[in-house]
């Protein structure tokens, strides 16, 4: 049932299961009163009543429709219909007039989201020529909008396309201003909501709009899509999606008027499968993983060997290869649940506490800004200390979070401490990102694009911070919670400092005495808070995984939705019921089987890059490279002012200087973005590994590995044996001791020998990367 | 008028895929050239123009009113004690330390009305080599510098070199941002003026020969044998390829030359000055000749004159910029280089017209000198003017977009190509700014 003037109502057609909307035929009885496009979607045009008659081969139906009349002429709605024109056609999109500085003197609040701003800029300002009721089509909104005067954007629509209709329509009946009642989308729907599809495969979606007033629109000719991995599945500005040759999963965003919903394209991999003997779940996240695979038709890499996996586990604990005694000991280990004993072995030593110290270190910004060097050694130890008792996460944030005292007492301060009086401001964005999951500094000046995040939800997170107050001495000075608003920051949407509200929440209140900061981590570590179980279990997935369930790891939205919600939600859940023991979490990823996976694709897998059918390789981080080298070399690098026995991971701050740490993109903690870090490859990295002195004097070092292996006199076998150890923790395999026992001795040095094969198992990629 | 229809591929300026048309009417400036368009549309392809860059840093923010806008008949407290004197360009005057950009004025281009709004070093500076203005004083680039997004839109003119130099160091705020650690510049890390000059670790350690270089190398195509897919961005591959041409450039003779100052005419290097700005002028010109589209060279720091203004800039920091800056644009005069490579000098804002009590000038971000040569560009020009007593444009104000879109035009690459952040942000190359109509 449509009204008569103009309504849109997009048909969904599907024959055995498949959408065939884009390849059936569609015709109308009744054109008068409503007309059909090849694509299915209907537009009233009177009162009546007609048949849409759908025909496929040989097969057709008939669709009723009822058109009832309209109360009058229908009134086109700034808010209603032309805002969606503005962001369809990407006028007020952030690369155009929707900028903070507009296009040439024309600016829109960025996709639509301040609808009076707009109003005014279209109607009042440019002297009224934007809009010219006495001459309607001559008002700029028309003219640049088709080209026929010049239009730095180009032409954006067609003369007489609905579109155009639309906005004349409202020109000629005055262009009147949006009230109050004018009805707001309140949420977008979209259908349907998830699709297993072919290669090529066509599938059409409906977006229907619900407004304030109760009333429901079609949308789908006015929404903004598109898909976040054109690879796998792309969309047309119809709602039309079209599978790819990749197989993986694409989410296909939909956003009209400020709302977005999604719709999941799926491209199996294989057919579903029922079983999968070869993979034995061992834990929760085993289960749900697989779960996922056999919907996908994935099959799971065999598991990694004993080698493999001390590396691998060594190094994402403890930021350290494996020693050779280690290793040996480890292969030689007979007993079933060795891996297991291994991941307690390294949870328990110092150098777990030390690694994760350095990745919190580095998120939480903690640098020696104009000199505060005691200050970060003291958040930094205070880091490692609570992650070496392994006090609950939500203590850990409680710490930073309110953060009250000096630094000696609460080191956290150094946190406030990097964003200074101007930057304040920050610790808002950087409390949504770093212990929410959300990224809300968009917020802070623009309703988010791809988000339901408003500026009323940043400045409700401000709120928290709005009576922080600090002394005006030290370094870093004391921070306090005050009685009276300290910040002078404005929310501008009621020009008032920001008073507190809950990310999607309620409003809360504190008396002067109470410091806001505690009722925001009260509220956070509450069992259903729906973000901040989640933001910690995706961190740690990132960690251990290469990339998070949802990923970028502090970027959980709906429109970016995670690759397995299921799983996302029971490692939540575990977090939550452990009381936020990180530990238990950390555990539970490296002793299941889902982290054994060899990295090696197989057929069945090779074109998953999301769902975790094998372990997926990456490289090691500028400080772990760094001690990697100098462990395999069995050298120190010297860090100046700080112990000699201090490896690259324990440095509390950015300070030290390296060239090594820096050419490989050591972050300098600008960001609590865990993308300050570029796994990107450069010119500058190879020449330092492959050809400088700094590398070559640790190959060649005096006290090293080879200088010690040959004043021992070791037979070349073991000498190739102990490299591999060393560097790969594994054995050579008969080829590799044959290529590199030939190489030694049928060299007249053997020691230049051994230090030409360290070179190259130092540069290979099997060193650099964890696999 | 002519429309264009580019194709489902092209990116309007919204940043989306998006069939679009673009309108090309008036070319003279404020649009896209055509070239421009379809270079970009291809730049994976490689870009084919040989044009390149050399852009002079004056870190700390120059005078602009002792050096290019000379105000003689302002009060005492605000012209100091240095005289204009005439150049080869009627009309135009400059300051009496910069007497040998006199004699080749007619190959520069002073902008006199450029200005931004931000005095802090960080913040300017990010601006003026980025053309953004940073929301936050921080030592790290938030947005890429110029040569990051030459190197990401263009890449090197000759495969054989790095793409994006920095000379003699590393820059500051010379790095890549969201482009990735790829488009970081590459830098010697050593003075071209040093008799014992060395890019850093370009040259094989004392240990290493090149024999010993290629037994190392047939070593490791038999050890570094692992699956090279196991990883899902292809990072693995990528190092293969910087391995390939990061052992390429060791030996081959080609980079290496390019490096060697001293096959330079010891003339020509006392043209440029025996020093650091002056050799790393000249070694700027050999490494553009040989395929390095852009390089930023550091003049040094000494150009924050709080104190002594006058007496820092005539005994030092003008003598060495002016020889280095006029024997540069001699010199590529004379290889017939002056339409292919554009030269740019200027600093993070102008200096305050009034002195100060320690016989200083403070930041001003109100007005600055902007100086340009070749690139194809109108050379022998004073642009623009400022006030009496130079605090500000009173014609032709230029911004930071304005005076690096006129750089990117040269080079034909698009401006407002858009890339995103790790936020997913769109954000073009340049958000604001047209080349300067003057000059192109």
């Amino acid at each position: 049932m449509l009204n008569s003037s103009r309504e849109l109502f997009q048909l969904l057609v599907s024959s055995e299961g498949n959408d065939v909307t884009q390849q059936a035929s569609y015709q109308s009885s009744h054109p008068e009163i409503a007309t059909v496009d090849a694509r299915g979607s209907i537009t009233s045009q009177a009162a009546g009543e007609a048949k849409i008659t759908v025909t496929m081969g040989d097969a057709s139906v008939e669709v009723p429709l009822v058109v009832n009349a309209d109360s009058g002429t229908r009134q086109v709605n700034f808010r209603t219909d032309i805002q969606p024109l503005l962001s369809r056609h990407g006028c007020n999109s952030g690369g155009c007039h929707g900028k903070a500085s507009g296009q040439n003197g024309f600016k829109l609040s960025l996709f639509g989201f301040d609808t009076e701003f707009d109003y005014g800029a279209l109607v009042h300002e440019a002297r009224g020529r934007r809009i010219d009721l006495a001459a309607p089509e001559r008002s700029l909104l028309l003219t640049k909008s088709i080209g026929s005067v010049p239009h730095g954007g180009g032409k954006r629509i067609e003369t007489g396309s609905d579109a155009y209709e639309m906005m004349l329509a409202w020109i000629q009946n005055g262009a009147p201003r949006p009230t109050e009642e004018t009805p707001r989308v309140v949420e977008i729907q979209i259908e349907p909501a998830e699709r297993i599809l072919q290669p090529g495969a066509l599938q059409q979606l409906r977006v229907t709009a619900n407004y304030t007033d109760g009333t429901t629109r079609d949308v789908t000719r006015n929404t903004d899509y598109g898909s976040n991995v054109d690879v796998v599945a792309t969309v047309d500005e119809q709602g039309g999606v079209t599978a790819g040759e990749q197989s993986g999963e694409a989410t296909i965003m939909a956003r009209y008027m400020g709302q977005v919903a999604v719709f999941r394209a799926i491209r199996p991999h294989g057919a579903p499968l029922a079983e999968l003997p070869e993979f034995e779940p061992r834990n929760g996240i085993d289960r749900l993983a697989a779960e996922k695979w056999k919907k996908l038709g994935l099959r799971p890499s065999p598991p990694c060997d004993d080698a493999t996996f001390i590396r691998r586990v060594t190094l994402d604990l403890t930021g350290r290869l494996p020693t050779v005694d280690e290793v040996r000991a480890f292969l030689a280990d007979e007993s079933p649940d060795k891996r297991s004993q291994l991941v307690d072995r390294l949870l328990d030593s110092p150098d777990y506490p030390a690694y994760f110290a350095l990745k919190w270190s580095a998120i939480l910004r903690n640098s020696r800004l104009a000199g505060a060097d005691q200050a970060a050694y003291a958040f930094h130890n205070w880091i490692r200390d609570n992650i070496a008792r392994n006090r609950p996460y939500d203590e850990f944030v409680r710490g930073i979070v309110a953060a009250s005292g000096e630094w000696q007492d609460a080191p956290a301060i150094n946190w406030y401490w990097q964003s200074r009086d101007d930057q304040l401001h920050m610790v808002t964005a950087d409390t949504a990102q770093l212990f929410l999951g959300i990224r809300l500094q968009c917020a802070r000046c623009h309703h988010h694009p791809y988000e339901r995040w408003g500026q009323e939800d940043y400045f409700g997170l401000a709120g928290f911070y709005a009576r922080l107050g600090r002394k005006s001495f030290g370094q870093p000075p004391p921070y306090y919670n005050s009685s009276k608003n300290t910040t002078g920051e404005r929310n501008p949407l009621t020009n008032q400092p920001p008073t507190p509200r809950y990310p999607d929440g309620e409003e809360a209140e504190f008396s002067p005495e109470q410091d806001p900061r505690h009722g925001l981590v009260d509220w956070m570590s509450q069992p259903e808070n729906p973000f901040f179980a989640k933001a910690f279990v995706n961190r740690m997935w990132g960690h251990f995984f290469s990339i998070g369930l949802v990923n970028e790891v502090d970027d959980m939205r709906e429109t970016n939705p995670p690759s397995n919600p299921e799983l996302l939600d029971y490692l939540a859940e575990e977090f939550v019921t452990s009381k936020f023991d990180m530990r238990h979490i950390v555990r539970l990823i490296t002793t299941s089987r889902l982290y054994e996976l060899s990295s090696a694709p197989r057929p069945e897998n090779e074109y998953d890059n999301q769902n975790f059918a094998r372990f997926y390789a990456r490289r090691l981080i500028a400080e772990v490279l760094l001690d990697a080298v100098d462990g395999t070399c069995e050298t120190k690098s010297n860090f100046g002012n700080i112990s000699f026995n201090a490896r690259a991971v324990d440095l509390p701050h950015e300070g030290f200087g390296s060239y090594f740490m820096d050419t490989f993109d050591r972050p300098q903690r600008v960001s609590v973005c865990e993308c300050e870090r570029s796994p990107g490859a450069t010119l500058a990295q190879v020449l330092l590994m492959s050809t400088s002195d700094e590398m070559e004097n640790k190959i060649a070092d005096g006290n090293g590995r080879l200088a010690r292996l040959f004043k021992e006199e070791t037979p070349v076998p073991t000498v190739v044996e102990e490299l591999y150890l060393a560097a790969f923790a594994r054995f050579p395999s008969a080829e590799e001791r044959q290529v590199g026992e030939d190489y030694l001795n049928s060299a007249e040095d053997k020691r230049k020998a051994a230090e030409d094969l360290l070179w190259t198992i130092l540069n290979s990629r099997e060193f650099v990367f964890n696999h | 008028m002519l429309d264009i229809e580019l194709g489902s591929s092209s990116r309007t300026c919204d940043g989306m895929h998006r069939r679009g048309f673009l309108r090309l009417g008036s070319l003279a400036f404020g649009g896209l050239s055509l070239a421009g368009v379809l270079a970009n549309q291809s730049f994976a392809a490689g870009h084919s123009n040989r044009k390149a860059v050399i852009q002079i840093w004056l870190a700390g923010g120059p005078s602009h009113i002792d050096m290019y806008d000379l105000k003689p008949s302002a009060p005492a407290e605000y012209r100091g004690e240095f005289r204009p004197i005439p150049t080869n360009v009627d009309g135009i005057e400059i300051s009496e330390h910069l007497p040998h950009q006199a004699k080749v004025m007619d190959k520069l281009a002073i902008v006199r009305s450029a200005y931004h709004t931000n005095a802090g070093h960080g913040m300017g500076s990010q601006w003026m080599l980025t053309g953004w203005q940073p929301t936050i004083e921080v030592n790290n680039n938030i947005f890429p510098a110029c040569g990051s997004v030459v190197s990401r839109l263009k890449g090197a003119n000759d495969p054989a070199l790095p793409a994006y130099v920095n000379l003699p160091n590393m820059l500051g705020l010379g790095k890549s941002a969201y482009l990735g650690a790829s488009f970081n510049p590459f830098a010697p890390d050593s003075d071209p003026n040093n008799d014992g000059f060395q890019v850093r670790n370009l040259k094989l350690p004392g240990r290493v020969d090149p024999a010993r270089l290629e037994n190392r190398r047939s070593l490791m195509a038999r050890v570094d044998t692992i699956r090279r897919d196991l990883d899902t961005k292809s990072d693995m591959q990528e190092l293969d390829k910087f391995y390939a041409q990061g052992l390429e450039m060791v030996t081959n003779d080609k980079t290496l030359k390019a490096f060697d100052i001293k096959a330079e005419d010891p003339a020509l290097r006392e043209r440029y000055g025996r020093n650091d700005l002056g050799q790393s002028c000249l070694l700027a010109r050999r490494l553009v000749e040989s395929g390095v589209s852009y390089v930023t060279i550091q003049a040094g720091g000494g150009w924050d004159t709080h104190g002594d203004n006058f007496k820092a800039l005539k005994d030092n920091l003008l003598p060495k910029y002016d020889m280095a800056l006029a024997a540069l644009v001699n010199d590529l005069a004379e290889r017939g280089l002056a339409d292919d490579v554009l030269v740019m000098a200027f600093g993070e804002f102008g200096r305050t017209p009034r002195i100060n009590p320690g016989a200083g000038r403070d930041h001003w971000p109100g007005a600055m000198s902007v100086v340009y040569g070749g690139g194809g560009l109108k050379m022998g020009q004073a642009i623009g003017e400022t006030d009496s007593k130079a605090e500000a444009p009173i014609s032709k104000p230029y911004t930071p977009g304005d005076v690096l879109s006129t750089m990117y035009r040269v080079l034909d690459i698009d401006y407002r190509h858009v890339f995103y952040d790790e936020a997913r942000r769109p954000l073009p190359v340049l958000a604001e700014g047209n080349p300067i109509p003057e000059l192109v």
